[in-house]
């Protein structure tokens, strides 16, 4: 115990050190993302903009060096104790870590993104509706099988939150249709074993009528699998996220679509949303406290202009 | 003599395929010393067993106090006063001495929290030392004591434990003559307390020395017993291998020819001050006697091309050679059969064969690819020549006897050319019959026109093989004996570091 | 055979035929062939695996160098448009030079094996990401290599390119072990590396040669998943494959502490993993069940191997004392 308070003493106080001194005249408000990975890139890009028209804030970006609920807690830790006037995150397990946000809560603004902890004492969620996002696939479902089919789930981690949701979204807008989702197979995000549940699939249920990419990188590896297998075209394929096979298959027509989330957004409206709240303006808040960014469907019709748009985000343009 | 409190009736054990015990019968006295001999493979290892508790005879009876057992367990054995002091000794060598002696009874402190008592564990260690005059503390860390001193400890160890009977096993095998002497007194002391000894050794000079009476174990059965009077060497082995043993000494079949290995100010890393110059002759054997330590193993290593030389220069037929391997050594015919053969020479889990062909395995292959079948022709030939006793050469070298062991350890170099072969204690663990088997190969090679190098800590070895001898004192040679000046006297003269005038 | 991969012949045997009991897909063509494919990815580098344990060391940085590996090579191709059978041939050369530091500082060094490839482990993922500013490395959309994808995902009347080239890989490798004068040193210095030494055996360089073959089929082994998934995020990517090649090498008979294994066994290692990965998509039983699955059954595999042992031990010990009684001396011999 004595080891504990004197490591997170130290470790306090090196972080003050280094944080002293660029919260001395400006500011800072931080995006602490829940891990590595392209799809906070356009996050950062929006912080960007946002630091553009913000100059007497200093914005930052921060990853956690892993995707893991205490390693991300220390770095909020860390930064508190560096004296940040504001953080948003998304927490890499919002269920646990309610007591690690409430104690950033108390000593500075705090607002989630990405997951939301709704139990937690976060000023607001300022992100997508996973449920919000599921009706939409689910929505494209309905159009694709207008006569009903069954269909597979594919996820990485079908407990956390944002794979629930998003599933039910999907449950509640199929209800009383002849579509319905006949499993879900999870991979702990291990791509390999993505594709290969998916393989396992065709085998063990040929049948199938159609697949659902949860995670990213579900939709590219259910492509490559149908497209080994020659499934491709006949199975409907939708789900959620901007890989650039998925995009690639929505334009070939081999994928019905997909629904994405506006991280660029995000990262430029909730931090122009902190510097207002820092300035004394609460009144924009909805009364529930979710700042609901709206979730896109992108078919064949709008691919291009998104993928155009995406590549300029991601500075890859 | 006191009424035998321990005896074992007609005791027999059978393994698969082998009667490793058959009618044995033995009784042990207080304050009595047994001395048990046999070769190896006699049996002795499993009588042992028998009264440790680990293993159940066959048939026959235990009477210990008159009641009778048909077999004992561990904890029978411990409680009856049976205590072992073994071969490879049992030591936690990260504890110290006390922490050892207590091992597992430990006095305890501090109620629920089981803290040792380490006052009280010291305090009643150190009368047990004392009693034994142990030169160490109880609170001296196991890995700082000598092998003589580890075994004092044990013998500690078996007193704490109540010991009516102290079985040792070759105690004195790793020891010097001056500890040999000291547990010689020790056991002296022992039995005038009434504690008695069963002592197993392949050193019949000791044997004579302590014993009160002597067993002779031959293929699992009792073959002789000898009283205190009638204890004599050429009685004994004749009792062990069931014929008489010839003279030690064979002398060469030609004078010694030119020399072949020249050691020129050799310097080796335990003795980097001091320097070693020696030449070693063709035809011949020459035996380098000393104190374990004055680092004569140190030499061989340094010539084998294990340690690196820390000076000096190896001349190889009047050609200067760098050895910075043993491989350089091996490619030059310059072989070591070293000291420890378990750790060192073998590969225990491996065949026969497979050891054999080891250090010239690229001859037994055709495009890197071995050929069983060429291995397997050589092992064979090697086992018949060396007269190496096993059903066939895919037979596990760990499963023999330390006899045959160490034939195959020589098998591995006598397949290849050997130029100079070093022999590091070469007999040790060895029985009596093995041990003249081997003797009269090394005669066989330098008749041939190797050159032997034979360390030997054994006085009755290195004087009756060695054709000329050299004195190792402190890294050093303190002097060179020819044969008709070997004797005992003048070995530890020298090798203790007086000069002979 | 040994009897060890006996044993595991008959697990794998009763695993596939209550599986294919439950469900007769699983012995339908298109699945062994699935199954084939992951075998061969994940059967190549835990031959690796089992040459680093048999010297009695352990390879732990495997799954990260897939990341690394994975990355420099799909950024090879994509950004550098280099000719992939050069990219294939560079990729096991990095492979190698890794395993041969790694040797270096274990035989040069005196480190230990679980260190310096523990070590290997998050620095080779820590590059991995740091190259790829943490982003996710993959092909374009529609970007093809005949040729190379003919080699690495190609199926000849159903079985995968992968599995042909695991099978020739492990006949080579077993041929290396079981046969050769390298093979032979490996097991001798595994066993006791004192005696090799006293035997002539450079036993440094036949360490390092293990170290150096098993990142090489690492090397290899990483072009085969990049051309599996296609798509590497450096953060994920192989995560604990490492264990899997372990976990193959040991179930196959290699012992952790040396001079001891069978490349036949590393391939029913290596078959029973992957069955089991199967079996628990293919039976419906839920994924997060997946490890748990794997443990279990392997876990009561060797414990029933370890009964039968037992009983036949046993068995033997009965006959034994039968033949004794038989032959006993009669009370008065010797006497």
């Amino acid at each position: 115990m004595k080891n504990l308070m004197l490591t997170s003493a130290v470790a306090a106080l090196f972080a003050s050190t280094v944080f002293c001194a660029q919260a001395a005249d400006k500011k800072t408000l931080v995006f602490v993302a829940n891990g590595a990975s392209d799809f906070w890139k356009a996050a950062e890009a929006g912080v960007k903009k946002a630091q553009e028209e913000l100059p007497n804030y200093n914005l930052q970006f921060k990853y956690p060096e892993q995707s893991a609920a205490a390693i991300q807690e220390r770095l909020m830790d860390d930064l508190v104790a560096g004296g940040v006037a504001g953080i948003m995150v998304s927490a890499v397990d919002p269920k646990t870590e309610t007591d690690a946000l409430d104690r950033v809560a108390s000593h500075t603004l705090l607002l989630t993104t990405d997951s939301d902890a709704p139990k937690s004492k976060r000023l607001a969620y300022i992100g997508s509706s996973n449920v919000l996002a599921g009706n939409q696939v689910g929505e494209i479902l309905k159009k694709a099988l207008p006569n009903g089919g069954k269909c597979m789930a594919y996820v990485g981690l079908p407990g956390a939150d944002n794979a629930r949701e998003r599933i039910q979204g999907i449950k509640d807008t199929i209800k009383g249709t002849k579509i319905e989702i006949v499993d879900v197979r999870a991979d702990d995000i291990d791509q390999a074993r993505a594709k290969r549940n998916v393989e396992d699939t065709l085998t063990a249920n040929p049948n199938v009528d159609c697949m659902l990419g949860i995670y990213s990188y579900n939709i590219p590896q259910i492509y490559q699998a149908l497209k080994e297998s020659g499934a491709l075209g006949k199975i409907t394929v939708t789900g959620f996220d901007d890989d650039p096979i998925t995009l690639g298959g929505i334009k070939e027509g081999t994928i019905a679509g997909t629904v994405v989330q506006q991280p660029y957004e995000w990262g430029y409206q909730g931090m122009k949303d902190m510097a207002k709240i820092l300035e004394g303006d609460k009144s924009f808040i909805p009364k529930d406290n979710l700042m609901i960014i709206p979730t896109k469907v992108i078919d064949k019709a709008g691919v291009d202009d998104y993928a155009a748009q995406l590549k300029k985000l991601q500075g890859k343009g | 003599m006191a009424e035998p409190f321990l005896e074992l009736i007609g005791i027999g054990k059978a393994y698969p395929g082998v009667q490793a015990l058959a009618d044995v019968s033995l009784a042990v006295s207080a304050g009595e010393v047994v001395g048990l001999i046999g070769e190896n493979g006699a049996g002795k290892s499993t009588l042992m067993k028998v009264l440790g508790g680990v293993v159940a005879p066959s048939s026959g009876v235990i009477r210990l106090d008159g009641q009778d057992r048909p077999s004992l367990t561990v904890k029978d054995a411990i409680a009856a006063g049976i205590a072992f002091v073994h071969q490879e000794l049992n030591l936690f060598d990260n504890l110290d001495a006390a922490a050892n002696v207590f091992i597992g009874r430990e006095p305890r402190i501090g109620g629920p929290l089981n803290l040792i008592d380490r006052r009280k564990l010291r305090a009643s260690v150190r009368p047990l030392l004392e009693r034994l005059g142990c030169d160490f503390k109880p609170e001296t860390p196991v890995i700082d004591l000598s092998i003589a001193q580890r075994q004092q400890l044990e013998i500690a160890k078996a007193l704490s434990l109540g010991a009516r009977v102290v079985i040792m096993d070759e105690p004195t095998s790793s020891l010097t003559i001056s500890e040999t002497n000291r547990l010689l007194d020790i056991i002296g002391d022992l039995k005038a307390s009434g504690v008695a000894i069963i002592f197993i050794s392949h050193r019949l000079n000791e044997i004579e020395q302590c014993v009160d009476r002597v067993v002779v174990l031959r293929d699992g059965r009792l073959v002789g017993a000898l009283d205190r009077v009638a204890i004599r060497h050429d009685a004994m082995i004749r009792l062990m291998i069931g014929r008489d043993l010839k003279e030690l000494y064979t002398p060469p079949a030609a004078p010694p020819g030119e020399s072949v290995l020249e050691l020129v100010a050799l310097k080796t890393s335990a003795y980097p001050e001091r320097s070693v110059s020696l030449s070693l002759r063709r035809g011949e054997i020459l035996g380098l006697a000393g104190l374990i330590g004055a680092g004569r193993t140190e030499l061989a290593r340094a010539l084998f091309g294990i340690d690196r030389l820390a000076g000096g220069g190896i001349v190889l037929a009047g050609q200067p050679i760098v050895i910075a391997n043993p491989r350089d050594a091996i490619d030059r015919g310059i072989y070591l059969i070293p000291e420890d053969r378990k750790q060192s020479g073998l590969i225990l889990e491996h065949s026969i064969a497979s050891n054999i062909s080891l250090p010239d395995l690229m001859s037994y292959a055709s495009f890197a690819l071995i050929s069983g079948s060429r291995e397997d022709r050589n092992a064979t030939a090697q086992c018949k020549a060396l007269r190496i006793k096993t059903r066939d050469v895919a037979t596990l070298v760990g499963a023999l006897s330390g006899g045959n062991q160490q034939k195959v350890v020589l098998a591995k170099w006598l397949s290849m050319r050997p130029r100079v072969l070093i022999f590091d204690e070469p007999t040790r663990g060895v029985d009596v019959g093995a041990k003249t088997e081997i003797y009269e190969l090394m005669r066989a090679l330098a008749d041939k026109g190797v050159a032997i190098l034979m360390i030997s800590s054994d006085l009755e070895e290195v004087i009756g093989v060695s054709d000329r001898m050299a004195v190792m004192h402190e890294g050093a040679i303190a002097g060179i004996l020819e044969r008709d000046s070997f004797s005992e006297e003048t070995i530890m003269q020298l090798a203790v570091g007086h000069s002979i005038h | 055979m040994l009897k060890k991969d006996a044993s595991l012949l008959v697990l794998i045997l009763v695993i596939g035929v209550v599986t294919a009991y439950l469900n007769p897909r699983f012995i339908s063509p298109i699945n062994l062939s699935n199954t084939a494919n992951l075998i061969g990815l994940f059967g190549l580098y835990a031959i690796g695996a089992g040459f680093v344990i048999i010297t009695g060391g352990i390879d732990l940085s495997v799954g990260s160098l897939f990341a690394l590996l994975g990355v420099v090579f799909i950024d090879l191709l994509t950004r550098y448009q280099m000719n992939w059978g050069l990219a294939v041939a560079l990729m096991v050369l990095a492979g190698m030079a890794i395993g041969a530091i790694h040797a270096f500082l274990i035989v040069k060094m005196r480190l230990q094996p679980f260190i310096v490839t523990l070590c290997g482990l998050l620095l080779y993922r820590g590059i991995a990401r740091w190259y790829t500013d943490d982003g996710t490395a993959g092909f374009e959309f529609g970007q093809s290599f005949p040729s190379l994808e003919w080699i690495t995902t190609g199926r000849t009347y159903g079985v995968p390119h992968s599995f042909v080239v695991f099978i020739l890989v492990a006949i080579v490798m077993g041929i290396v072990l079981h046969g050769s004068v390298f093979g032979r040193y490996l097991c001798a210095v595994g066993k006791n590396e004192e005696a090799a030494r006293y035997s002539g055996i450079q036993t440094g360089l036949v360490i390092a040669a293990a170290y150096v073959i098993a990142s090489g089929l690492a090397g290899l082994s990483s072009v085969y998943f990049v051309m599996y998934t296609r798509s590497i995020s450096p953060a994920s990517h192989g995560n604990f494959y490492e264990l899997y090649g372990i976990a193959a090498a040991v179930l196959g008979g290699c012992s952790l502490r040396g001079g001891e294994g069978s490349v036949f066994g590393i391939v029913l290692g290596a078959i029973l993993l992957q069955i089991l990965q199967n079996l628990v998509n293919l039976l419906g039983i839920p994924s997060s069940l997946n490890f748990a699955v794997m443990g279990a059954v392997i876990l009561i595999g060797v414990l029933a191997d370890q009964q039968f042992v037992n009983y036949r031990q046993w068995l033997r010990g009965r006959r034994d004392d039968a033949a004794l009684a038989r032959n006993a001396p009669p009370k008065d011999a010797g006497a």
